[in-house]
């Protein structure tokens, strides 16, 4: 009788420490589940030899993993991933760093350019590739003709296919889209800076810099962080406007990670492949993550 | 079929499309519905025009007219644009490497070039041939509008129906649009207005051996749970009486490829030289070369546009398709050799896969 009391207690003890866990578990296994049953689900695949075209899932061993170490196109697409990723990403950052400086302290209609200023962030990323990519057409698009009046005559720049230009016009278009977003995550982190401390120094007789560099910098730091790793995670699975603009081409150019598996898995079909191509880049893209996140101390 | 007796039906459409787009390996697969070859059209009135001809005469040393081989393609539309452009170039047509690839298969077999090797099936797409011909399309962008080496279906459809264009190498709807047939659909808002009525003629392209470049054909999925109903549809669609209506809707994005279709009198009606069109159509239908169907043809067909692009792009030819060749031959392998030397056995041995010598 002691003993099942004795028990009792135990178990009373254990639910009690451990109650907001328990509480926590079926949202934990059910968001577990939606995650990593499809990454197990795609590596199961990976190791088969299944294809849309015919019923074959026979087992493969590492064959697609094999191919896909000396499939130069895998390698190269990485390779354009993060070099966008490496130009757009401090862009980006700075100017919406610059922005949201300018835009901190109170002026008429503040609010109105602000919502002015983001509306990029709301237009579909398809729908702003496809847009952009008129933009850019020599025959009907702006850019060009813009040009045209600063340099005398319409310069013949093919933005889309032109192997030195296609980056620029991608960091164009990414920029466009997504410095409104680093822009108001900063300005939101700068206002609430507190206005003490920046007073504190001014009377101290620190620079505009100084401050900005000492005090506010140093506070919106873990923002700054987030956004930062938001907007990497973002590029590294940069698919809409590359596949509105180029598809990746000319040739593979200007092909990411996302644009070749969707070339091997929608339109060579080759499934198998594909999952091996997305576990590989699962794990290189967790693996930058963690180590953003460990640098940057969000995950603490 | 035979339920409904359609075999006579069927019988009627133009061997071409009957041949290629309805069997593999004598099975019927599904029925062809659209008449998609690709022909020459250029502007009559400058090609008729004295002070053109005699100028082209003393320049080049033969008579104006249209170009039976790549060589005259080259030299008449130098001779446009070095007379008119901006205003006028000598030819444009779509250069999207996506549907840039059709050109090349039609151009590459005109030229004599075959695809792979039947006997080892490495591929035979990087020969001379192949680079004689790659390079020639990528000289020709030389007289053709600045920035259209990115032209898709909108943009050389603009130029050439706007008037800008002395030659065009397109689909059938073009002879129907070039006449403003469409004007007034809303269904066919996004075809420029034409600007070039009654100034169009029709000829083969260079070469003299037209791509069947894509086509439609009707077919029922194999997991329709009406599978009779449906291909009575298809049957209805198809038939002689209602076909010769639909190839001449303009949104219906069909032309002709029965029999009937070219021979129609209210078809050979619609504008003063559809006759013309009509019997163009008809010779192209008999000898048009079908496009490359093998296993895995979208494999080969993407790694093609991405040689093209390159070239376009300013690799060079030779590379570009040497590069080419690998991936070729790589698709070979892993789809199996013998499996696809079969399948290119079949597809080679269609009558019209290669020109004839």
């Amino acid at each position: 009788m002691s003993s099942v009391a004795h028990r009792t207690s135990t178990f009373d003890k254990l639910v009690d420490r451990h109650f907001r866990h328990i509480l926590l578990l079926p949202a934990l296994v059910f968001l577990l589940a939606l995650g990593t049953m499809p990454v197990l689900y795609n590596l199961f695949v990976s190791f088969q030899d299944i294809t849309m075209l015919d019923e074959n899932r026979s087992f493969v061993g590492a064959l697609n993993y094999k191919r896909l170490a000396s499939d130069t196109r895998f390698w190269e697409a990485w390779g354009h991933t993060f070099l966008i990723a490496a130009i757009a990403l401090p862009v980006q950052i700075v100017l919406g760093l610059g922005l949201a400086v300018l835009f901190l302290p109170e002026f008429p209609a503040k609010r109105v350019f602000v919502a002015l200023m983001v509306l990029p962030t709301v237009i579909s990323p398809i729908v702003a590739g496809a847009s952009w990519r008129l933009m850019f057409d020599h025959q009907f698009g702006p850019v060009n003709q813009i040009l045209g009046w600063f340099m005398g005559e319409v310069p013949v720049i093919l933005w889309t296919t032109d192997p030195s230009f296609v980056y620029p016009a991608i960091v164009i278009l990414e920029v466009w889209a997504h410095t409104p977003f680093v822009f108001l995550l900063l300005l939101a982190a700068m206002a609430q800076v507190d206005r003490s401390l920046i007073e504190a120094a001014q009377i101290d007789g620190a620079s505009p810099w100084t401050v900005f560099r000492r005090v506010v910098l140093p506070t919106i730091r873990p923002v700054l962080y987030t956004v930062i790793l938001i907007r990497f995670v973002d590029l590294m699975r940069l698919f809409d406007f590359i596949y509105a603009l180029t598809q990746g081409g000319p040739g593979t150019t200007s092909e990411t990670i996302s644009v070749y598996m969707y070339v091997q898995g929608f339109q060579q079909f080759a499934t198998s492949y594909t999952g091996a191509l997305a576990f590989v880049s699962i794990v290189v893209t967790s693996i930058l993550i963690f180590v953003l996140m460990r640098r940057a101390s969000i995950a603490r | 079929m035979k339920k409904y007796k359609f075999g006579p039906e069927l019988a009627m459409i133009e061997p071409a499309y009957r041949d290629s787009q309805m069997k593999w390996d004598g099975k019927i697969y599904g029925i062809p519905d659209d008449g998609d070859v690709l022909i020459l059209y250029y502007r009559k009135d400058l090609f008729a025009d004295p002070a053109n001809r005699s100028a082209f005469k003393a320049k080049y040393g033969y008579d104006l007219a249209p170009p039976t081989t790549w060589q005259q393609f080259s030299e008449i539309g130098h001779f446009f644009t070095d007379k008119f452009a901006p205003k006028l170039y000598g030819a444009g047509m779509i250069r999207r490497a996506s549907f840039l690839h059709y050109f090349f298969q039609e151009r590459f077999r005109n030229e004599g070039g075959r695809f792979f090797n039947p006997v080892t099936m490495k591929t035979t797409v990087n020969s001379d041939v192949g680079v004689k011909v790659l390079a020639g399309m990528v000289a020709d962008q030389k007289f053709m509008p600045p920035g259209s080496q990115d032209w898709g279906i909108p943009e050389s459809l603009n130029g050439w129906l706007s008037g800008n264009l002395a030659m065009t190498l397109w689909w059938p709807p073009v002879g129907r649009w070039s006449e403003g047939l469409q004007a007034g659909e809303k269904a066919m808002a996004f075809v420029p207005r034409s600007q070039i009525a009654g100034k169009v003629g029709y000829a083969l392209p260079p070469g003299g051996r037209p791509e069947l470049a894509l086509g439609w054909s009707l077919a029922v999925a194999s997991s329709s749970k009406k599978k009779e109903l449906a291909y009575l549809f298809i049957q209805f669609a198809n038939s002689e009486q209602v076909s010769i209506d639909r190839v001449q809707l303009p949104y219906s994005l069909r032309d002709p490829f029965r029999s009937s279709h070219f021979s129609s009198p209210q078809y050979r009606a619609l504008w003063p030289t559809a006759g013309e069109y009509l019997d163009l159509l008809k010779i192209a239908a008999q000898t048009a070369l079908p496009d490359l169907s093998i296993r895995n043809t979208f494999q080969y067909e993407e790694a093609l546009i991405r040689a093209l692009q390159r070239a376009s792009s300013g690799v060079s030819p030779k590379v570009s398709l040497d590069d080419l060749a690998k991936e070729w031959d790589a698709i070979t392998e892993r789809t199996g050799v013998d499996k696809q030397r079969e399948a290119y056995k079949i597809w080679a041995s269609s009558p019209n896969a290669y020109p004839k010598k």
